[in-house]
């Protein structure tokens, strides 16, 4: 009887320090929303904080909507992101396969230089790269953005471990038939391939999303400018004042992904979790 | 051994000349490379012509333009310029608190998660916000969170009695406000990961240490540490990469000279600094060689130890 007290307690207690520290994890966020609907938070910061504000109203918000360039922002990332997706999944799709399925000189070699990409780090290829788009003048524009995205190697190592998994006899008896490698692949394996296509397009959506160095280098052009860039200019001009406005544009730069992701958390949550227990 | 097996029933019955199998034969062979072609087209182009480029450029002085071949004097100046060590040092001194304090703290908080019957899911999801949202947005917010005199961290620790903290106001506590950032953005990851592999221990082991009557407490110490080594050595690894590789949060909190007082200056805003504020190509790019051979040998090295544990 004593023992399975003390079990309950100890659940009762293991509950209650998940429940503070998920508070305290969440409380930026909270204070972020508060703050955004304070107008006077722009001339001093309200406190000590409270969760209501003295004289709420949507002023800051209305302020972010009407400048108009987080909008523009948002409309530039959400194309950049989309095609950079696309060309991602479709090039991880084709290697993936290839890798997994096919049989060719030189397959352990160069699948060997794939995982060695996943060791090389945006910096070195900052300046060369720059140059390479500034020599066919393409900075100022979304090309470099969107280009590189044709090689990922977590991705295709990800689709090659999926399509490993898939038996090798759909693909005799296609043979047999007389189907070509390419009719094989769009007609019988890239239709099996939706569960690993949605984790390559979540991987790949918050790599694109969040990416901050390379357009930074590449778009000086502040009409062109993604999200993270704007929020990043923003912050650095106006430095801890206007509290009120920075908040409210946090609020509606981090809010859609956040709702995005509490529709999608199962899913992305696996697709982590399989980037992470499949890397090891 | 099934495919093998198939070949050889198979073959008698297709009665074509030796030759012309072979030809069509190298002829699927090709078709497998060209599904390789758009990545190995990305590859040579963003991948392995940059990683030349560059290493050439490290040889040059240059502005983009104009250039002029001066041997290794510009990895001399990098080694020996104050501010280079400066931004090793910081970088290190972040990322090794980083990942002491986050990965243990997310392990049990994973564990925490894993054993509470009810709300599995509630807190996983809770506990990952953090990390959805983008760093740059996230440092926005710190900017404030962390305001030595309206910010709610000091406000909470003044309530408590803890003594406060200048934060970013001060180059001697900047480096602990980054690190802290770092720590609530990173958390939720580490729980998803160890969340996943805490589930994949078999649990018929619990079952046995259950008989033998073992305490919860002494499961989670014998049977859930020793079997999560090869996370602890995934996340050691790439919570380094990323940790030498930081940029984002300290160009919002700094600025590109990671002010205050180029306290919060990592390696890869020294290289944004010289390469794209003052367009010293050739410096830049020694120092982005001198950062990727730092990368790779703490990367070599983080997997011999991470070896000498599993």
């Amino acid at each position: 009887m004593s023992y399975k007290k003390a079990e309950k307690i100890g659940m009762y207690l293991k509950f209650f320090i998940l429940l503070v520290f998920g508070i305290l994890l969440m409380a930026p966020f909270v204070w972020m929303v508060s703050v955004g609907f304070d107008r006077s938070a722009n001339i001093a910061m309200p406190f000590p904080p409270r969760l209501f504000p003295d004289d709420a109203s949507g002023f800051n918000f209305t302020i972010v909507f009407e400048n108009g360039r987080l909008i523009q922002s948002y409309l530039n990332s959400a194309f950049v992101t989309v095609t950079s997706v696309m060309l991602a999944v479709s090039s991880a799709l084709l290697a993936g396969y290839a890798f997994s399925k096919g049989k060719f000189k030189g397959k352990r070699l160069l699948f060997v230089i794939v995982l060695c990409t996943l060791m090389i780090p945006m910096e070195p290829r900052l300046i060369p790269l720059y140059k390479l788009f500034n020599s066919v003048d393409l900075l100022n524009t979304f090309w470099p953005l969107i280009l590189p995205s044709i090689i990922n190697g977590m991705l295709i190592f990800l689709c090659k471990q999926f399509f490993d998994q898939l038996p090798d006899t759909i693909r005799e008896a296609a043979q047999i038939d007389g189907a070509g490698e390419f009719k094989i692949f769009f007609q019988v394996y890239a239709p099996l391939a939706g569960p690993i296509a949605a984790t390559m397009v979540i991987l790949s959506f918050i790599g694109s999303w969040n990416d901050f160095l390379w357009p930074l280098v590449v778009l000086s052009n502040q009409e062109l400018h993604t999200v993270p860039l704007y929020l990043a200019s923003f912050s650095l001009e106006n430095g801890t004042s206007l509290g009120g406005l920075t908040m409210a544009l946090a609020t509606v730069s981090v809010l859609p992904i956040i709702v995005l992701y509490l529709f999608l958390q199962r899913y992305i949550i696996q697709s982590i979790a399989l980037s992470g227990v499949k890397g090891e | 051994m099934a495919k093998d097996h198939l070949k050889v029933i198979a073959q008698p019955d297709q009665q074509v000349p030796v030759g012309s199998h072979k030809q069509r034969k190298r002829k699927v062979q090709v078709t497998w490379y060209l599904f390789l072609i758009p990545s190995f087209l990305g590859i040579l182009l963003f991948l392995v012509y940059p990683i030349f480029e560059s290493f050439r450029l490290s040889f040059y002085q240059s502005n983009g333009t104009i250039e002029k071949f001066i041997g290794l004097q510009n990895f001399q100046t990098v080694l020996t310029s104050q501010p280079f060590w400066n931004s090793v040092w910081n970088t290190f001194y972040i990322g090794i608190f980083q990942i002491a304090i986050a990965v243990p703290l997310g392990f049990i908080f994973a564990s925490l998660i894993n054993s509470t019957p009810k709300g599995k899911n509630f807190f996983k999801v809770i506990y990952f916000l953090p990390n959805v949202t983008s760093i740059v947005a996230a440092a926005m917010i710190f900017a404030f969170v962390l305001h030595p005199e309206m910010g709610i961290v000091n406000y909470a620790l003044e309530a408590v009695g803890l003594p406060t903290s200048k934060w970013l106001s001060d180059p001697s506590s900047s480096k602990w406000a980054v690190i802290l950032l770092a720590v609530w953005h990173w958390i939720g990851f580490i729980i998803i990961i160890c969340l996943a592999n805490l589930q994949a221990i078999s649990p018929e082991m619990y079952e046995a240490a259950k008989i033998d009557g073992a305490s919860g407490f002494q499961q989670w110490l014998f049977i859930t540490i020793p079997n999560m080594g090869g996370t602890f050595a995934f996340l050691l690894i790439t919570g380094w990469i990323g940790a030498l590789q930081r940029f984002n949060e300290v160009y919002v909190l700094g600025g590109p000279s990671g002010s205050p007082a180029r306290s919060i200056q990592t390696m890869g805003a020294f290289i944004y600094e010289r390469g794209f504020t003052g367009f010293e190509f050739g410096i830049a790019s020694a120092a982005t060689y001198i950062m990727f051979m730092i990368i790779l040998v703490f990367t070599f090295i983080n997997l011999k130890v991470s070896k000498m544990k599993l």
